[in-house]
């Protein structure tokens, strides 16, 4: 009788040691699985908790705790990137972030370990990827018109500049100075993401790639008319009134360096729908960015509905018509060129580090994958290349860095809206730049020259 | 160790009792003094009774018992008051009513030891039926069974003004365990012995089983038929483990685990409230609002606890329902953290080690079947209220001895431990 007694004993006892095993798993896997849990009330109290800080690439803080709230010290500078915490509400990367700038101390098992091996768990800082020297020089140069102006590194997906105009001070929202229901919708939208317009002539970019892909070269000849009429549809001009060179032939590349909107509008309706559309969504249209601040789609029509609709097709070829897209989308196609026809998710915060400056966590670009050969890629940036050189944007000339870049002037209601998309230096590009100035007039006058001061900043602050 | 190394963990037990309570109550606002005081007498009066009897009436008993179980009914009452501070005055009042059970046990014993249990064995087992019957008495009587959350296992007796309500089948466990003791101790032989076959299976003579089946039968078709999944559970495993131990043959386990399997599955397949709870047991968030809720709250609970625990009074355990019985486990994780889990797990790991060295060292046959019945009593029923509120199994709702809220359970394992420490006193005299 004494084995069995001995045989149950060691039974339960491995019982009960199962089950100490299987608290610990199980209480240390609930707290990180359902943590987050809507559902789960008991979690909310935690996020009033002291914060860390955001800083800079350059070392500029941007938002920190104030005694009982978050204090934001470049004020509207970084309204829509960093967002505000008014204590009800969180937006930006306020809202994204705000666990992991929570202290550690979460009394898990993790932090337990972390503690006994000397690590320090009080709130950790992020640092961004964003420059306070290109974000100044972005938001000095838009001057306030209505806009916006993201710049990327288009080997990494580095955000560098993240600017909205008009902005709104967080502070007064933080402080409870102005309720966030009081804020102008023109000044609280995003329009890096979440503003979509007719990109009109930078989206000749992702026409050309379409037709680079099937065959056609920088000295294809078109016919150089005047003016174009798809067969019921109205007339297509060119900015000048004209033809773009004599009213013979021009090459590819010439008509891309004019911005010649017969050319490209009846390149289109060669090409058809299905190229165009499909060269379109490889770069990003028509899906969500992979970006923690969300986005809205860029719109292409389907292909059946442009083939169906020559007009449309035309239109579309050009830029507009229904073709919608967010300055941070635009951004994205200019950083893909650059970076050899690969697209890189944008991402903006760098490292998360303790407040004894370890870190804690590295953040890295992720790739989207190849967007257009790299055949393609070169002949692009060398037409890029050609506009700022000879073209259309050569207000986005920067003294010592080879700038590549495509203007566009889109239709709009209160004016025509200025684009320019370009990135530098060609030979080994580090900045993609995306300006749009709403209603601000000619894409070559007007944000051309933007997108050289931001450049120019980047290159100053690289030293 | 020797008695006096005993008082002192038990004083110990009494400053965590008191300390915790001081805690909880200065964070929720309570009266700290008189709650404080309360809960520091109470677990010195009530654990000093026990140790003093046993001292006068087994002075031998293994000193192994009684620091494990104040320890736990320590943590106990104080996650008990914390989520509740009427359920933890009531709980103090059941601990001392406990504690003078234990003692009556220890001195009805004092000259005859627990040997004379033997003789009362039949009388043992219709105490323990009728006792398992009584919540069926209909309602309106002066003594009545009652109904709670779909289980009928309650009795409550009608003082006039006040009633006293309290669970039968708690004390039957224990009466039971004692019959199968004796029973198993005269008859093994017989029953060890398997003369007839059925098909590949070897089987006593069934005149020598009739009893036994008798016994197990009315005890699970009662439980049953109150829809008391957890005590039924508990029983049937205590059963099987004294069949296999009385007998050192291990079909019975074999024949007992394929009746467990097919009686669960049965169960699974007719009662409607028993397949609710298998779905809560494996997708508690599939019907959060309704049946998971329970489960999907203690998921959060323990989550929210971490190494150290929210500290008394700062985490959420109220919103699991049933925290201060079933899930009174969770509750103490989230408020004292794994940490606290795990010191509790080893508190019930050193009781019953204790209780089966006991079995283990006695000499005569009943007093170790006894010892080891008493001490898979307290380990089943342990294994299976943690193992269903950390969801290893089905939630099935019995209360953790020592720690959960409840007279009738409290008393039976102060009686339990008392049998326990007159056995290994009488085994050392």
């Amino acid at each position: 009788m004494k084995g069995p007694i001995r045989g149950v004993a060691a039974t339960f006892l491995a019982l009960l040691g199962f089950t100490a095993v299987w608290l610990t798993v199980g209480s240390s896997y609930a707290g990180s699985r359902y943590a987050d849990d809507p559902r789960n009330t008991r979690v909310a109290v935690d996020l009033d908790g002291p914060r860390g800080r955001m800083l800079t690439a350059d070392g500029v803080v941007l938002a920190e705790d104030d005694g009982t709230r978050r204090s934001y010290p470049r004020s509207t500078a970084y309204a829509h990137l960093v967002g505000y915490d008014d204590g009800e509400t969180r937006t930006g990367l306020e809202s994204t972030r705000i666990r992991e700038m929570l202290t550690r101390d979460d009394r898990s098992l993790e932090a337990l370990l972390v503690s006994l091996t000397g690590g320090d768990l009080g709130p950790p800082d992020l640092h961004l990827t964003v420059v306070d020297a290109v974000q100044r020089a972005a938001i000095d140069a838009l001057g306030g018109r209505t806009g916006a102006v993201v710049a990327i590194d288009p080997t990494t997906g580095a955000i560098l500049a993240y600017v909205s105009s008009p902005s709104f001070d967080p502070n007064t929202v933080a402080s409870g100075a102005r309720h966030r229901d009081d804020l102008d919708a023109a000044t609280a939208i995003d329009r890096v993401a979440h503003r979509l317009l007719p990109p009109g002539s930078t989206f000749k970019t992702i026409v050309a790639a379409a037709a680079l892909n099937r065959g056609t070269d920088l000295d294809t000849l078109f016919d150089d008319a005047a003016d174009y009429t798809p067969p019921g549809g109205i007339p297509i001009n060119n900015a000048g009134a004209g033809p773009c060179r004599d009213g013979t032939t021009i090459t590819l590349l010439d008509a891309f360096v004019v911005s010649c909107n017969v050319v490209f509008a009846e390149l289109a309706v060669d090409l058809g729908g299905g190229p165009i559309v499909a060269a379109a969504a490889r770069f990003g249209f028509n899906a969500r960015i992979p970006w923690e601040l969300g986005n809205e789609p860029g719109v292409v029509p389907a292909a059946a509905d442009l083939d169906a609709d020559t007009p449309a097709l035309a239109q579309s070829g050009i830029g507009e018509r229904d073709v919608r897209a967010t300055p941070l989308l635009m951004a994205m196609v200019a950083a893909a060129i650059a970076n050899d026809g690969v697209a890189m998710a944008p991402y903006v915060v760098a490292t998360r580090t303790a407040p004894d400056g370890t870190v804690i966590s590295r953040y890295s670009g992720q790739s989207l994958g190849r967007v257009i050969p790299m055949a393609t890629a070169a002949a692009l940036t060398e037409m890029m290349r050609a506009v700022v050189v000879i073209g259309t944007g050569t207000g986005a000339t920067v003294g010592d860095v080879a700038v590549a870049g495509k203007t566009g002037t889109a239709e709009g209601g209160g004016g025509p809206h200025a684009w320019f998309i370009g990135f530098g230096p060609t030979d080994d590009p580090r900045i993609a730049v995306a300006v749009v100035v709403e209603g601000g007039g000619s894409g070559g006058g007007v944000a051309a020259p933007i997108a050289a001061r931001v450049i120019a900043a980047w290159r100053d602050s690289m030293g | 160790m020797t008695r006096r190394r005993e008082a002192i963990l038990i004083v110990f037990s009494a400053v965590i009792a008191g300390a915790g309570t001081a805690a909880a109550a200065i964070t929720l606002g309570r009266e700290v003094v008189s709650d404080t005081v309360g809960a520091v007498l109470t677990q010195l009066g009530a654990f000093g009774t026990v140790l003093w009897a046993i001292t006068r009436w087994a002075p031998s008993a293994s000193r192994l018992l009684l620091a494990p179980a104040a320890f736990i009914t320590a943590i106990g009452c104080i996650e008990v008051y914390r989520i509740d501070r009427d359920l933890g005055r009531i709980q103090r009042w059941w601990l001392v009513i406990a504690a003078v059970v234990g003692a009556t046990v220890l001195y009805l014993l004092r000259d005859r030891g627990v040997l004379v249990l033997r003789r009362f064995r039949n009388l043992f087992l219709f105490a323990a039926v009728g006792l398992l019957l009584l919540p069926l008495l209909p309602d309106g009587l002066a003594l009545a069974g009652a109904e709670v959350n779909g289980s009928r296992l309650w009795v409550r007796l009608d003082l006039g003004e006040r009633s006293i309500s309290f669970q039968p089948g708690e004390a039957a466990k224990l009466l039971i365990v004692v019959f199968l003791a004796s029973y198993l101790a005269d008859r093994w032989r017989a029953l060890a012995e398997m003369p007839r076959r059925l098909g590949a299976l070897r089987m006593p003579e069934p005149r020598q089983l009739a009893p036994i089946l008798m016994a197990f039968g009315i005890a699970v078709v009662v439980l049953v038929y109150q829809r008391d999944l957890g005590a039924s559970l508990h029983l049937f495993v205590v059963f099987v483990v004294m069949l296999y131990l009385g007998t050192s043959r291990p079909s019975y386990l074999v024949a007992g685990g394929t009746m467990a399997a097919g009686g669960m599955y049965a169960a699974a397949a007719t009662f409607s409230h028993v397949q609710v709870r298998v779905e809560a047991w494996l997708r508690p968030f599939d019907d959060y609002t309704g049946s998971g809720y329970q489960a999907a709250q203690a998921v959060f609970s323990l989550g929210n606890g971490g190494v150290f625990g929210t500290g008394l009074g700062y985490g959420s355990p109220h919103l699991v329902p049933a925290a201060a019985t079933d899930y009174v486990f969770v509750a103490i994780v989230e408020e004292l953290g794994l940490a606290g889990g795990l010191a509790l797990v080893a508190g019930y790991a050193l009781l019953v080690t204790a209780g089966f060295g006991i079995a283990l060292r006695s000499t005569d046959r009943f007093r170790s079947l006894l010892a080891a019945g008493l001490t898979v009593t307290i380990a089943a029923q342990t294994f299976i209220i943690l193992a269903g509120v950390l969801r290893i199994l089905p939630l099935t709702g019995i209360t953790l001895p020592f720690a959960s809220y409840g007279g009738s359970s409290l008393l039976a394992n102060m009686a339990l431990i008392a049998l326990l420490a007159r056995i290994s006193h009488e085994e050392r005299a």
